[in-house]
């Protein structure tokens, strides 16, 4: 069986495809996948929250350029993101940002525009009567948004914030083309070293993303389905 | 939301200032004292000058023993970050590295955004073929010759040839993976990046490296412009090196008789002009 | 204090300029064929994830599955460098005589993005009422006629929405064609910077360009829409 013969390339990788030079050297492969879209994640779930609140608002001056940001950002295709971010984080920090953590705000600014949306549809579903309710115990209008609103509308974006962090994983792969050394960065180095197994290589690497996002893809399914059920109660 | 005015004058302040960076360390060598660590772009898929090894996991080469070399004299550690051809120069302009050792090209359009070392080595840039394909240049007229974009190959071949489709991949092997695929008619870059490619090939009985020429390729090492202190530094460590023997030794190590590339070092580190 | 010099002229005329053209036309030729080659295959992809026959679902859901939860560079990389073992010798060297990049960008974003609008015109279909499928095969129309005529009109027009959204998803996405070396407008903006170190530039365009694209498309989507809903609200 020659098919199976050549799948040993994966076999002699398999520590560099999960780890990359770590503990040696820094953390890359599947690890620093995993690393990167779980940071990108949690922080676009809070910019997508605040764009998002930002472009609900009632005041035209704050939702109108809100939306311009958001709108902006999603006509723009994520490598070009990276690449922005790649001349303006220095001049916005004053000092040098790293490659990963590059990649790490550019995915995050991305996405947010993304989770902003999420956002917005999670709170537009909730009835206009509570806010209006809300109001008339006193509250302000941002006080009621943040605590009767939003903790209501959260549970209900739960399983698109998962399907953003899929997204974000298969994202991940853009990383290879500023050099991080993620899983398809690794995937390119050993395929660039061997340089007769591509066709295996590049396989193995689609089931591994395929294995990772199916995994959380099932489980956005599953909240999906028993946020239903609570409604239907 | 003055935040958010804040944040939109800021996006516009930085869109206007973009690249007015803060300004990386004037002088490397004080800080890299300072830190205690050396941090040099390197190829992490150009054997023999930068790859990884398979067995540790770490990256090798040439290139790297330079850096280790130059490291010692300085007494500081070592970090090494993967670089392509595309990206180095914005990496040591702003600051991500202190060095570039990565098979880089001295030419005068860079001279003009960095500093280069004395030449620590030189080839030539030419072609890796179908055996039998292409005697002398004009059989590669018109034709798509693969290379990397961002070297200086590219921009070589364009000029060598201009009627060629020169077609730019993101690294060295994968243009030679399109020409073993028979997706370009050659591939072309400095000739001892083409024996490290041809050296690792499952299929290299096929292929060859014809006896044309077209440009010179003395490699430097690639530190920020105006950085005195540091290229001074490095000038006198690699013609230290030259002297005590431990170049030659570095050379011979990767290009030697007990290599699979065998070749005759041709050139001496000597300071330049 | 600004170091950098701007000089928007290296952009707006010369050889620099005709390459970020050349670069913007690729872009429009890839998406366009991308959007109408997608559409069609997600189209027959959903029909097939609809069909009461097992083999026609099953595999539509592999298909799916697969498709949508890989990355689309890893997919572009498989059927560029991974795709020559699979094919035989002859196939090979027709598709690199004929400019495989292209191609394999193409395959790759019409895969990918048919996988997303399938799962949009199923949504679609299923929101239309049962009683409809069933009525039409009554009045003796076949399962595919009764698609054909009946829901997927319906469907579609209820997916423009998302649809749109797929199809500026692809015109975006089309620029990671530039690793396997289809000179698209990334690539020939990234050349540019690496030729003129006026990155800042190069990019700017390709930005504006991008956003024009999105916005142009948007309207047009709009218009079509409303003229769409105008008539349906008319009959």
């Amino acid at each position: 069986m020659t098919i199976l013969s050549n799948f040993q390339v994966i076999a002699d990788n398999i520590i560099y495809f999960f780890v990359g030079r770590w503990p040696e050297g820094p953390l890359g492969g599947v690890g620093l996948t995993l690393y990167l879209a779980s940071a990108s994640c949690i922080l676009s779930i809070f910019g997508g929250l605040i764009l998002g609140l930002l472009s609900v608002s009632k005041k035209k001056w704050i939702s109108w350029p809100s939306m311009l940001v958001i709108n902006t950002i999603r006509g723009v295709p994520l490598l070009m993101v990276i690449f922005w971010m790649y001349f303006l984080l220095p001049a916005i920090f004053g000092k040098v940002i790293t490659e990963t953590r590059t990649v790490i705000l550019g995915l995050t600014f991305f996405t947010s525009a993304y989770m902003s949306q999420i956002v917005r549809a999670g709170i537009e579903g909730i009835p206009k009567g509570q806010m209006e309710a809300a109001i008339s115990t006193g509250l302000t209008h941002w006080q009621a948004m943040i605590y009767i609103i939003l903790p209501q509308g959260l549970r209900n974006m739960i399983p698109s914030f998962v399907n953003q962090f899929v997204s974000l994983i298969k994202d991940t792969s853009l990383a290879f083309i500023v050099g991080v050394s993620e899983l398809t960065h690794v995937a390119t180095q050993i395929n660039n070293r061997t340089m007769a197994f591509p066709t295996e290589i590049f396989f193995f690497i689609a089931v591994v993303y395929f294995i990772i996002c199916y995994a959380f893809t099932s489980l956005s399914r599953n909240l999906e389905k028993r946020l239903e059920w609570r409604k239907a109660i | 939301m003055k935040n958010l005015v804040a944040i939109l004058m800021m996006t516009a302040a930085v869109t206007v200032a973009a690249k007015s960076f803060a300004a990386p360390p004037a002088d490397t060598l004080a800080e890299v004292k300072k830190k205690g660590v050396l941090v040099a772009g390197v190829k992490d898929s150009t054997p023999p000058f930068g790859y990884i090894d398979e067995k540790t996991r770490t990256i090798i080469g040439y290139d790297i023993d330079f850096i280790h070399a130059i490291a010692r004299k300085i007494n500081v550690k070592v970090e090494l970050k993967p670089v392509t051809s595309a990206s180095r120069m914005a990496q040591l302009q702003e600051g991500n590295i202190d060095m570039i050792v990565a098979t880089m090209t001295k030419n005068p359009e860079r001279a003009k955004q960095i500093d280069f070392s004395h030449t620590y080595f030189f080839t030539g840039q030419k072609f890796i073929t179908r055996k039998g394909s292409v005697k002398a240049l004009k059989d590669l007229e018109g034709k798509k010759i693969g290379t990397t974009k961002g070297s200086t190959s590219e921009q070589q071949a364009r000029k060598a040839l201009p009627t060629a489709n020169v077609l730019s991949y993101d690294d060295y092997p994968q243009a030679f993976l399109a020409l073993q695929q028979g997706k370009v008619f050659a591939m072309t870059t400095d000739e001892s990046i083409l024996l490290g490619l041809l050296a690792k090939s499952p299929e290299k009985s096929k292929f060859e490296i014809p006896n044309i020429q077209i440009s010179d390729e003395p490699y430097g090492i690639g530190m920020r412009k105006g950085d005195k202190n540091f290229v001074d530094f490095v000038n006198k460590a690699i013609l230290e090196l030259e002297k005590s023997g431990e170049a030659k030794k570095i050379f011979d190590k990767w290009f030697g008789p007990k290599t699979d590339y065998h070749i005759q070092r041709n050139f001496k580190i000597t300071a330049d002009k | 204090m600004l170091s950098y010099k701007f000089d928007w002229s290296v952009i707006t005329s010369g050889q620099y300029h005709e390459w970020l053209i050349s670069g913007l036309k690729v872009t429009i030729q890839l998406s366009i064929s991308g959007i109408l080659l997608s559409f069609l295959l997600g189209l027959i992809v959903a029909v097939m994830r609809m069909s009461h026959l097992k083999l026609f679902r099953w595999s539509a859901c592999v298909f799916l599955e697969f498709t949508r939860n890989t990355p689309l560079l890893v997919q572009i990389f498989f059927w560029y460098f991974g795709s020559y073992k699979l094919l035989p010798t002859a196939v090979n060297e027709w598709l690199n005589n004929t400019g495989f990049e292209f191609a394999a960008a193409l395959i790759a974003l019409t895969i990918y993005t048919s996988a997303f609008i399938a799962e949009d015109i199923r949504s679609g279909v299923l929101s239309i009422p049962k009683e409809q499928m069933e009525a039409a095969q009554s009045s003796g129309f076949s399962y595919i006629r009764s698609m054909q005529y009946i829901i997927l009109p319906q469907a579609v027009r209820i997916t423009i929405p998302p649809l749109v959204n797929q199809f500026l998803n692809l015109a975006k996405n089309s620029s990671l064609a530039m690793t396997i070396g289809v000179m698209e407008l990334t690539y020939q903006a990234r050349q540019v910077e690496s030729y003129t170190f006026k990155g800042f530039e190069a990019f700017t365009a390709a930005t504006v360009v991008y956003l024009a694209i999105s916005v142009i498309i948007t309207f047009l989507v709009d218009q079509y829409n409303e003229r769409v809903l105008q008539i349906h609200k008319g009959a």
